[in-house]
């Protein structure tokens, strides 16, 4: 044989190759040239489906740009809705391969809140060598893909976080009336704080995708669609550093306070938490506000875990979640002497020059109520009293109002407590704050009838008007309040509702709309009722009598005057609320502060040490020569 | 014949005789494979944030890997190979039989890798140039006249390394191994009689393994999906009509490189393995295609050719089972996403990613290369 034999079957061979290629470019051509346009065509008779995906969210700057509330890309692993179906091998293999229980990605897969022409995001936030090797065994993972998504990230951890808020899940409650604008199920959408309030601005615009969709609902191809624009970034009228600064000062404050000692109950202060705001008193825009215990809004992005989320919520961890400067609830003490002081002047009770003998208590009804710790101050005036916080000299004007009630109404003091803000809403730009109450008559009765077994006793008894006179009994005010009263007396009269965001900016950092100054109500407080009190004030700090004087030796008060007025509030059964509330410089104020710990004593002690340390770093911003701030020091106080 | 002739020793006498037409054509696929992988994945890559050209990347160093492994079986004699036939073989069954133990890796339920380190090594791609080898060091032995003992003997070596592929299973890798036989077997003088009892025999044995539930659903659905792509519910003529629409809107010309929205949107599926032919139609469009079709072409030519010119039956059977192989996987794999042939995971040769498959495909060109060059010797 044959060479011919062989020549032979080697031509069969070659035939046959041929005959196969020219089998390919037959079908090459038919596919490419003759039926190109029918196939093009037929693509063309599925409907259309449209995708909807979140916009990154707009920024959230402070008052000189510093980011506070940034987006960041992730990695994450999505799948394919019918790939998995084919082969259920996938999942368990994904769930080993990132160290989840494989339920969760089964629930992920079938949570109904994601687009069916999507693929499923099961796992975000994915390390970059978990999605390679993904990527690299495609075959292992079929229907599993890697994608880059976009999600919240908020550089400073807990700084700020109260302001700041949480971004979360759409509930169903939130996306009914919100249906109109585009929300979908599964977006993401502000929870709590700056981002709640102003979320129609930080939510920008959906990305609209517009998909072939055949027959059984399967992708065929994308027909365009419009791409996302981010949304606006919001500029807060928070100053980081004074924000920073206040955090930590309020931190030690209360470590500070767990580490000394009751001396009423030879135990330590169990201080529970805390709250420090700074507001500018000229248009009521808020510097700083600091809540502790705290929490970092990181947690939130991709869904907090349950037991996490159960954990933030446990009563022994005092509720870091709330933001304490809005929505916790304190009787003022001695802080509410400032509306007892307006409201006797105001309604000629007093005299800035009237005195009242101050010999440590005061007995009405032959029920005696005293100074704290029974101190006598003698002879004192108005000034002096806020000075030196004599009781004894407020429960006489509070037992004078009783008397006069025919005259002025069962409610004097309190009508002006409120025309200050006390017990109302501020209407800040910050959700779910709380209104408080100041106490009176009316109230009291309908309180019992609203609730007879709570509250037993409807009538209002002379005491009571001593108790209000000291800022004791049920009134209770948020911090926010009580700074927000301080600044309406130190402004004239104003009450702004406090503002956290400070302007609307768009991608290019212009600013396209101001959030203008609110003043809610106006009523004269003139200079000449202004001054005794501001003297007595400036006092506090400045006398060696005063109660705050302890509190701020050594502060540079030539430079940069501070007044303020201590608080210790009784709350049966804890432990004394401690209060502080000041503004500087003391004669024509840019910052107004409060300070409330709660279960940790004296309003000196406590309150009045972590305000100095914030006001030292106020102090040094304002280029007022001084150390860098300490630490805060406990010290021994009055009241 | 010249059997007793002084044999050709590696040098550079031999290498003057180098197909450098073949060397060519192997290196411009190559070449075109490596853009259109990088094309296939770049998208996906970017949008996950990791390298776009990490697929690029990689199947560089396979194409490197593989041109050095071409060159050395280049310049060993290929009597030499045959020499060593025997070991060869022995070695290639026990990897196979190694890679079906728990030693080896297995992916969506075959069971064909070796995992080392970062890559994966699958033994069944070189087994089909160690069957190559088997067939044509037994086959050369009849010179021309393979009688019963002779066939039994070759059927017998290529059962081994089937049965064990099938264990895995990996029905497309043992279609090849048909391929590879029956065209060995015609070229080696077997009876035309005994041809056509095998191919009826492979014929029934493939609807035999269809029709008595011997595979996996999705093997099935995959295998006789292009008999009826209008059927909706199979995910598998989905891909198949999706493959087509892609091909056909690249049109005459194509939508140019980089644009392929069929391709870049993941509408087809692995499409920078077994589908890059996808990519390449909808892309490069008709011309493009035709011309990869060409380059394939002359490569099919130069081999067939250097089977007509080989020296003596080994060299010859040796580029016959190589041309086998090369021509039913080209045919396997355009053919499928085109709609004319099952849908079987057989990577197109050069072009498809994975090393395993590069590599053999370029020891393979190098066997030809080697009895080419050593003709005349």
């Amino acid at each position: 044989m044959t060479q011919d034999s062989s020549r032979l079957r080697l031509a069969i061979l070659g035939m046959v190759v041929l005959s196969l290629f020219c089998a390919l470019l037959t079908r090459l051509w038919y596919l490419q040239v003759l039926a190109s346009p029918t196939l093009k065509v037929e693509a063309q008779h599925n409907s259309v489906a449209v995708v909807y995906t979140q916009a990154p969210r707009g920024r959230i700057l402070d008052r000189n740009g510093k980011v506070l509330a940034d987006n960041r890309v992730v990695l994450a692993l999505v799948a394919d809705r019918e790939e998995i179906e084919k082969h259920p091998a996938v999942l368990p293999r994904l769930a080993g391969h990132l160290g989840v229980p494989v339920e969760l990605l089964h629930e992920r897969l079938a949570d109904d809140r994601f687009s069916l022409y999507k693929p499923v995001p099961l796992a975000v936030d994915v390390p970059k060598e978990k999605v390679i090797y993904v990527r690299e065994h495609q075959s292992d993972f079929p229907g599993i893909d890697g994608l880059q998504l976009t999600e919240r990230f908020y550089p400073n951890g807990p700084l700020a976080a109260h302001l700041l808020g949480t971004v979360g899940e759409i509930n169903d409650k939130e996306l009914g009336p919100r249906k109109a604008e585009g929300y979908k199920p599964g977006d993401a959408i502000g929870k709590s704080g700056i981002e709640l309030t102003y979320e129609t601005e930080l939510r920008g615009e959906p990305e609209i995708a517009k998909l072939e969709i055949d027959s059984v609902g399967r992708v065929q191809r994308s027909l365009g669609g419009q791409p996302s624009v981010q949304g606006d970034d919001i500029r807060l009228s928070i100053d980081i550093d004074i924000q920073r600064l206040a955090e930590e000062s309020l931190a030690q404050g209360i470590d500070l306070a767990r580490r000394s000692t009751d001396f009423l109950t030879g135990k330590p202060f169990v201080a529970t938490g805390g709250s420090v705001v700074v507001l500018d008193p000229r248009d009521g825009s808020v510097v700083a506000m600091a809540s502790n215990p705290t929490y970092d809004p990181n947690e939130f992005v991709n869904g907090i875990s349950v037991r996490r989320f159960t954990e933030l919520n446990d009563p022994a961890g005092h509720y870091p979640l709330n933001n304490r400067a809005i929505q916790g609830l304190y009787a003022p003490g001695s802080t509410f002497k400032l509306a007892t002081s307006l409201a006797g002047l105001r309604h000629g009770m007093i005299t800035p020059r009237d005195t009242y003998d101050d010999q440590g208590s005061y007995s009405v009804a032959g029920q005696r109520f005293t100074n704290a710790r029974g101190a006598r101050n003698g002879i004192v005036d108005v000034s002096r009293a806020l000075t030196v916080s004599s009781d004894v000299f407020y429960y006489w004007l509070g037992e004078r109002f009783w008397d006069s009630r025919g005259r002025l109404g069962t409610a004097a003091i309190q009508e002006v407590a409120r025309s200050i803000g006390m017990g109302e809403y501020t209407e800040i730009d910050l959700p779910f704050e709380s209104n408080g109450r100041v106490s009176d008559p009316a109230g009291r009765e309908k309180m019992h009838k609203d609730n007879p077994e709570a509250f037993p006793y409807p009538e209002w008894y002379t005491g009571d008007n001593l108790n209000i006179a000291v800022g004791q009994g049920d009134t209770a005010i948020t911090p926010l309040q009580l700074a927000n009263s301080y600044a309406t007396f130190v402004n004239g009269g104003s009450v702004y509702a406090p503002r956290v965001a400070d302007a609307v900016l768009n991608r290019e950092g212009v600013e396209i709309r101001t959030v203008e100054p609110k003043v809610l109500k106006r009523e004269d407080i003139p200079a000449s009722v202004r001054s005794p009190l501001m003297a007595g004030f400036r006092n506090v700090v400045a006398d060696p009598e005063g109660t705050a004087y302890g509190a701020f030796a050594g502060f540079p008060l030539a430079q940069f005057p501070v007044a303020g007025k201590t608080g210790t509030a009784e709350a049966p059964p804890k432990q004394d609320t401690s209060l502080f509330t000041a503004y500087a410089p003391a004669d024509s104020p840019r910052y107004v502060i409060s300070v409330v710990l709660e279960q940790a004593g004296m309003g000196a002690s406590a309150a009045a040490p972590v305000a100095r340390r914030v006001l030292e770093g106020i102090a040094a911003k304002e280029g007022v020569a001084t150390a860098a701030p300490t630490a805060v020091n406990r010290v021994l106080g009055r009241d | 014949m010249q059997a007793t002739r002084a044999r050709g020793r590696p040098g550079t006498s031999a290498l003057r005789h180098l197909d450098l037409t073949l060397l060519l054509s192997t290196i411009g696929i190559a070449a075109v494979g490596l853009v259109m992988v990088y094309s296939a994945t770049r998208q996906k890559q970017e949008s996950a944030g990791l390298d776009p050209a990490f697929f690029l990347k990689r199947q560089a160093v396979f194409l490197a890997l593989g041109l050095v492994a071409m060159a050395i079986v280049t310049l060993v004699d290929y009597h030499h190979i045959r020499d060593y036939a025997p070991v060869i073989y022995v070695v290639a069954m026990v990897t196979l039989l190694l890679v079906i133990s728990p030693v080896g890796t297995s992916r969506r339920g075959t069971q064909a890798w070796f995992q080392i380190g970062a890559f994966q090594f699958q033994p069944s791609e070189v087994a089909k140039l160690v069957l190559i080898i088997a067939l044509a060091a037994v086959c050369a032995a009849y010179r021309g006249h393979l009688e019963t003992p002779g066939l039994l003997t070759a059927l017998g070596l290529a059962f081994v390394p089937m049965a064990l592929i099938y264990a895995q299973p990996d029905l497309g890798t043992n279609m090849v191994f048909v391929g590879i036989v029956i065209a060995v077997l015609l070229v080696a003088g077997a009876r035309p009689r005994h041809i056509a009892v095998l191919a009826l025999l492979g014929i029934t044995a493939l609807v035999l393994v269809v029709e008595l539930d011997m595979l996996q659903d999705y093997q099935r659905d995959r295998l006789t999906a292009f008999l009826d792509p209008q059927t909706d519910t199979q995910r598998s003529s989905y891909n198949l009509r999706q493959s087509q629409i892609a091909i056909a809107a690249g049109g005459v010309s194509g939508r140019g490189l980089f644009q392929g929205t069929q391709t870049n949107l993941s509408f087809v599926p692995e499409q920078h393995t077994d589908f890059i032919f996808t990519a390449v139609g909808e892309e490069l469009g008709f011309l493009g295609a035709l011309s990869l079709l060409g380059l394939f072409g002359v490569m099919m030519w130069r081999i067939w050719r250097a089977a007509v010119l080989a020296r003596d039956q080994l060299g010859r059977l040796l580029c016959v089972g190589v041309l086998a192989m090369l021509v039913f996987q080209i045919f396997e794999n355009v053919g499928m996403t085109m709609g004319i042939t099952p849908i079987t995971g057989i990577p197109l040769p050069f072009m498809s990613y994975g090393g395993s498959a590069m590599i053999t495909s370029c020891m393979a060109v190098g066997l030809v290369l080697n009895v080419h060059m050593r003709r005349f010797s």
